[in-house]
């Protein structure tokens, strides 16, 4: 009877328990669920906003050869322009270069006739495509981070500067809910495990445009997200450049690669500690490097950039005043 | 005590050799099967780079070395190696080739002398694994991309950068470390920037891309 009333009395509290994490989950849970809809919803009602279709010509330059595609107007990417070319370029193009030197979004809907370069990261000039995978690996790192810690943790993430490759470390800026956590090398690496994750998944990384209302709208329940966004808004005509990848929603000014395939070899290597924010709360910076998938380098030498990529990144701290609304974050 | 070295009787090859020779599937049994591996040897040192299927192409390649090993250890008045280059090189002016061409490009090499890659096979065709066959230091276009000339790729600019900041530390070092000698003493800093580049050359041993 005694031994009945104890398991009864275990398991009566572990159910609980479970109840309660339960409740924490659904909630963060909710907001990412509610972003994603809302995210969907504008998504779709921006496509159903194009209404009669416009022809626009595309004027491709490269391999195998010049041609002049004609595509369907905002509705085409370059993507679409790449799927009439041939597999190998969809799959190899990272970056999309509009009349020579506007670079854009593979999955962004072409506007007006114009002409298409397709970047890879092995062509003569890869600067842009290499900015772009950077940007690509914060906001990926973004995605890991809130994938991988738990509720109880009180991870918010907070921006990442602009990407400086000659730092030698991607970053991405976050509050989490402590003063003292010392990364240990094992938690590093399940967050690499977890980048890793993500780029064997194949996602497409998906770009929107949207009102500052409508991103106020979204980011009501992330507290330093909902103070960036007036000045965001205020640079780009009231208007907020929005990141998509599986349920993952940032702020970026782009552009990103067409998808996390495009990471290949990547280290999460340093979490430093910038200040204290609050009673509870305090800034820290993920540091990673990567390299894209293709790119076989020795381990010796991946290692010394290892080594680099673990100093404390000297960008812009999001602790610091704006001082300069360009430099803010999310470039 | 008066036994010759073992290890210096035959020439060591620089390539992973199989412990057990393949059988090569013919009719006329082993004598077919040395045949087919003396036609490709041969053509291996005629045209310097062929696309065959994996397993001839893996079983001709330690032939092909070995013989080249043989020549430059030898050279042409060696009774035995000259027998040995006339069996495998079923067109006799090769032979010429082989100790008045290849000997002197590959007598200083310390890698192999032959190069293997692996290609892609045909489809729809035989579900056969092909490869590329070559000698090295041959006339031919590279098949592999050279990623390490164009400083502009991605590990290219963050190995300069790592590079530059690893200069700059021993800099700062040597800097630090003269001036705490030199202490109260006055140093021209000319001295010191005149001295730097001589050290980072000798201890900098950063890796280039591979």
């Amino acid at each position: 009877m005694s031994v009945v009333a104890k398991l009864h009395r275990t398991t009566w509290s572990t159910l609980k328990q479970l109840q309660q994490n339960g409740r924490k989950a659904r909630f963060s849970a909710s907001a990412t669920t509610s972003r994603n809809d809302l995210f969907t919803h504008e998504q779709r009602r921006q496509r159903e906003a194009v209404g009669r279709v416009d022809k626009i010509e595309v004027r491709y330059m490269g391999q195998p050869e010049d041609v002049t595609l004609v595509m369907n107007k905002h509705i085409s990417t370059p993507y679409n322009c790449a799927q009439h070319l041939s597999e190998g370029i969809c799959k190899r193009s990272a970056l999309a270069l509009i009349d020579g030197s506007v670079p854009w979004d593979m999955h962004r809907p072409l506007p007006e006739s114009c002409t298409l370069q397709l970047l890879h990261f092995f062509v003569a000039e890869p600067h842009l495509v290499n900015k772009a995978f950077w940007r690509s690996c914060s906001f990926m790192l973004g995605a890991a981070l809130s994938r991988i810690f738990k509720t109880e943790a009180r991870l918010q993430l907070h921006s990442f500067p602009s990407p400086n490759i000659k730092s030698g470390s991607f970053v991405h800026d976050v509050v989490l809910g402590t003063h003292t956590w010392e990364p240990t090398k094992a938690e590093m690496r399940a967050v690499s495990a977890e980048m890793v994750k993500l780029a064997a998944r194949d996602i497409p990384i998906e770009r929107l445009e949207v009102e500052q209302e409508l991103a106020q709208e979204m980011f009501k329940d992330s507290r330093y997200k909902n103070a960036q966004l007036p000045s965001i808004a205020q640079q780009n005509q009231g208007r907020v450049t929005l990141y998509r990848l599986d349920d993952h929603i940032d702020i970026s000014r782009g552009p990103m690669v067409g998808s996390t395939r495009f990471l290949g070899k990547c280290t999460i290597i340093g979490a430093h500690k910038l200040s204290n924010k609050g009673a509870t709360d305090a800034f820290y910076r993920f540091q990673g490097v990567a390299l894209p998938s293709g790119f076989m380098l020795n381990h010796v030498a991946y290692s010394l950039l290892e080594q680099r990529a673990q100093k404390l990144n000297p960008a812009r701290l999001p602790n610091e005043p704006f001082e300069d609304q360009q430099q803010l974050q999310l470039s | 005590m008066n036994q010759a070295d073992v290890s210096k009787l035959i020439s060591q090859l620089r390539i992973a050799v199989r412990p057990k020779a393949r059988n090569l599937k013919n009719k006329d049994g082993p004598e077919g099967r040395l045949l087919k591996l003396r036609k490709t040897v041969t053509a291996l040192v005629k045209h310097e780079r062929i696309e065959l299927y994996y397993n001839r192409a893996d079983e001709a390649r330690g032939y092909a070395e070995l013989l080249i090993s043989n020549a430059i250890r030898h050279g042409d008045r060696h009774k035995a190696t000259m027998e040995l280059a006339d069996y495998w090189l079923l067109e006799k002016q090769l032979v010429h080739k082989l100790f008045k061409v290849l000997v002197p490009r590959y007598e200083n090499f310390n890698v192999s002398y032959t190069r293997m890659y692996k290609a892609p096979r045909d489809y729809p065709g035989m579900y056969y694994k092909k490869s590329v066959l070559e000698l090295r230091g041959n006339p031919y276009p590279a098949l592999t991309p050279d990623l390490s000339q164009n400083r502009n790729l991605l590990h290219n600019v963050l190995l300069d950068e790592a590079r530059k900041e690893f200069k700059r530390e021993q800099l700062a070092e040597l800097a630090n470390k003269l001036a705490a000698e030199s202490g109260t003493k006055s140093t021209t800093t000319t001295s010191v920037t005149s001295d730097m580049p001589k050290e980072q050359k000798t201890e900098n041993e950063t890796p280039t891309t591979v």
